[in-house]
């Protein structure tokens, strides 16, 4: 275990320990507005209020869970649907991996966030079509990995012995291949994690993204934004929890070993 | 070299047919009728399908494609349903303004990226700061760097204007004063990304003979490191900016919007915004267009740059 996988391992569990207690901990609703508008940082609010009044900082609080729900959905639905691709079109080659690759292939080139971008305007912005959106957007860069690990593992010995002692493809995947690509998968996962709450932000930020009022720190980011000079913590307070995130989710995925 | 250029160019057609059908069918068939949308919720349905008739909307998906892709490949994007304005009209004069965005951001990664972490002297401390700067580069989201460089250099300093565009021929300096800030905020997920890999790069090369050899010759320090590690290690960061190109016009987007830069980007979201069909049309084309290009251009460099790879 290396100092920077426990860093990023302690962040995270600090993150889901306030998305859980939010309830708990948060001062204030964070929906319901108040009667001092763009209030100063104050002993009853730590970090202000916003336009409408809201306590800022209880919103922050509420906000881990709309982020994590986001980056840990999006990264579940891109495994389910990249994992297999991969390990099946690694494993049989030929032309079902063509046509994985011709998939692959056609959306890996674009940018996420564009492509983000369209399908939400399509599906319309709501927390589970954010979540299959980036879930769809990062299922080809899972399916690539997991792909290029899978055409390693077939040619090893121990994947030879399991065909000679005439075991089934399925079974060979399964119980042989899959294994070894678990490390690799878990990686991307934390990885996929961290891309899905930076884009879901960037959407918020640009309007596009988790509709008002659900506290959604992207969204603060850009409501605080008009208020940069005279409250610059409204937007710069919700940001840093966006890094803080990231980063949390970026230091465990770097850390394993590719 | 010629032949291989035409061949890559023709092998990028069919992706380009089907990456534009699936933008011109999902932008159509899911948005809904763009007819009911123009007139509002009070529309009666007759006059909706006396719009669709008018602009063609009710004919079969695959027919007003090819009809959009003919009028597209004369450069009739249609008109603009907010502005009326032509769409090439509207679309063209910012897509400089994107790419010279772009070109500076990608610019000043590699050569900060390669600079910073071969400078031979002070190692112990340049190489964990340039690290630092890495990750901070990679896991800030950019529209916080770009808020946080506005609120330092243009409120609290006042060093720097805010937001806003100045053409060159309004004046070089205004020109670079407004440039900064949008292309730091665009580069610094591209200088972490870059500084990672050629660090890597810098260090596996460093422990070749030839640089032995080199030192062993009695060359100084900084002659060996910027002529013989430094462009043994570029490869690597070559190929990875091909790699990054597309994913710079996501980082373009953010930028523009947080420094009101009229490029394609901001334009783009205004039009999701307002839902104006042709011109999201248009601009999701010039960039899957673009894209597919930068990475063939990145491709063609890469093989320039490396005299290992002949073309047959």
């Amino acid at each position: 275990m290396n100092s920077r996988r426990l860093l990023g391992l302690g962040i995270i569990a600090i993150l889901a320990g306030v998305g859980i207690l939010a309830p708990l901990i948060a001062p204030y609703d964070p929906i319901r507005t108040g009667t001092v508008f763009l209030g100063p940082p104050s002993y009853e609010n730590w970090l202000g209020t916003d336009d409408l009044g809201r306590d800022i900082f209880s919103r922050i609080l509420y906000g881990t869970q709309t982020s994590l729900v986001i980056g840990f959905g999006a990264a579940i639905v891109a495994s389910l649907v990249g994992v297999p691709i991969g390990l099946v079109g690694g494993y049989l080659r030929g032309k079902t991996d063509l046509v994985v690759v011709q998939m692959i292939d056609l959306f890996v080139a674009l940018p996420g966030l564009v492509l983000a971008l369209i399908l939400t305007a399509m599906v319309g912005p709501s927390i589970p079509n954010l979540t299959l959106v980036l879930g769809f957007v990062m299922w080809p860069t899972m399916a690539r990995l997991v792909r290029g690990q899978v055409l390693q593992i077939r040619e090893a010995v121990f994947v030879e012995a399991a065909r000679a002692l005439g075991g089934r493809d399925s079974w060979i995947v399964y119980e042989h291949i899959w294994p070894n690509t678990i490390r690799i998968v878990s990686a991307q996962f934390a990885i996929t994690v961290s891309f899905a709450i930076f884009t879901s932000a960037s959407l918020s930020f640009l309007g596009l993204g988790v509709p008002p009022p659900t506290p959604d720190w992207g969204s603060m980011v850009r409501e605080g934004f008009q208020f940069l000079a005279l409250r610059p913590l409204m937007s710069i307070a919700p940001g840093a929890a966006v890094t803080f995130t990231i980063l949390g989710f970026y230091l465990v995925g770097s850390s394993i070993e590719r | 070299m010629t032949v291989h250029i035409i061949r890559r160019l023709l092998l990028m057609l069919p992706n380009v047919a089907l990456l534009t059908f699936l933008l011109f069918v999902s932008v159509a068939s899911l948005l809904g009728s763009p007819s009911a949308m123009m007139l509002g919720q009070d529309a009666s349905p007759e006059a909706i399908a006396e719009l669709n008739a008018i602009y063609g909307f009710d004919r079969p998906v695959l027919v007003q494609y090819a009809d959009w892709m003919t009028s597209a490949l004369q450069g009739d994007f249609g008109r603009s349903f907010t502005t009326q304005q032509s769409v090439a009209e509207a679309i063209l004069p910012r897509i400089p303004i994107t790419l010279e965005l772009a070109f500076w951001a990608i610019v000043v990664a590699i050569a900060g990226a390669t600079i910073i972490n071969s400078i031979p002297i002070a190692r112990r401390f340049i190489r964990p700061s340039a690290s630092g700067l890495a990750i901070v580069g990679i896991t800030v989201p950019n529209f916080m760097i770009g808020i946080c460089l506005i609120y330092l250099f243009s409120v609290e300093l006042r060093w720097l204007p805010t937001t806003g565009w100045v053409p060159w021929s309004d004046g070089v300096g205004a020109h670079l004063t407004h440039l900064i800030m949008p292309v730091v905020t665009l580069t610094a997920f591209y200088f972490g990304s870059f500084t990672l890999v050629y660090q890597a790069e810098y260090r596996a090369v460093s422990r070749e003979l030839y640089i032995k050899v080199a030192r062993a010759k009695g060359l100084s320090e900084t002659h060996v490191s910027f002529r013989h590690t430094l462009p043994n290690s570029l490869l690597p960061v070559i190929t990875y900016a091909g790699l990054s190109l597309g994913q710079l016009v996501g980082g373009a987007v953010v930028t523009e919007t947080v420094f009101s830069i009229p490029g394609i980007g901001r334009l783009f979201v205004e039009s999701i915004g307002t839902r104006d069909f042709p011109v999201m049309l248009a601009i999701g084309m010039v960039i899957i267009v673009g894209v597919m290009l930068m990475n063939l251009i990145a491709d063609l460099v890469y093989t320039a740059v490396n005299p290992q790879i002949r073309l047959g």
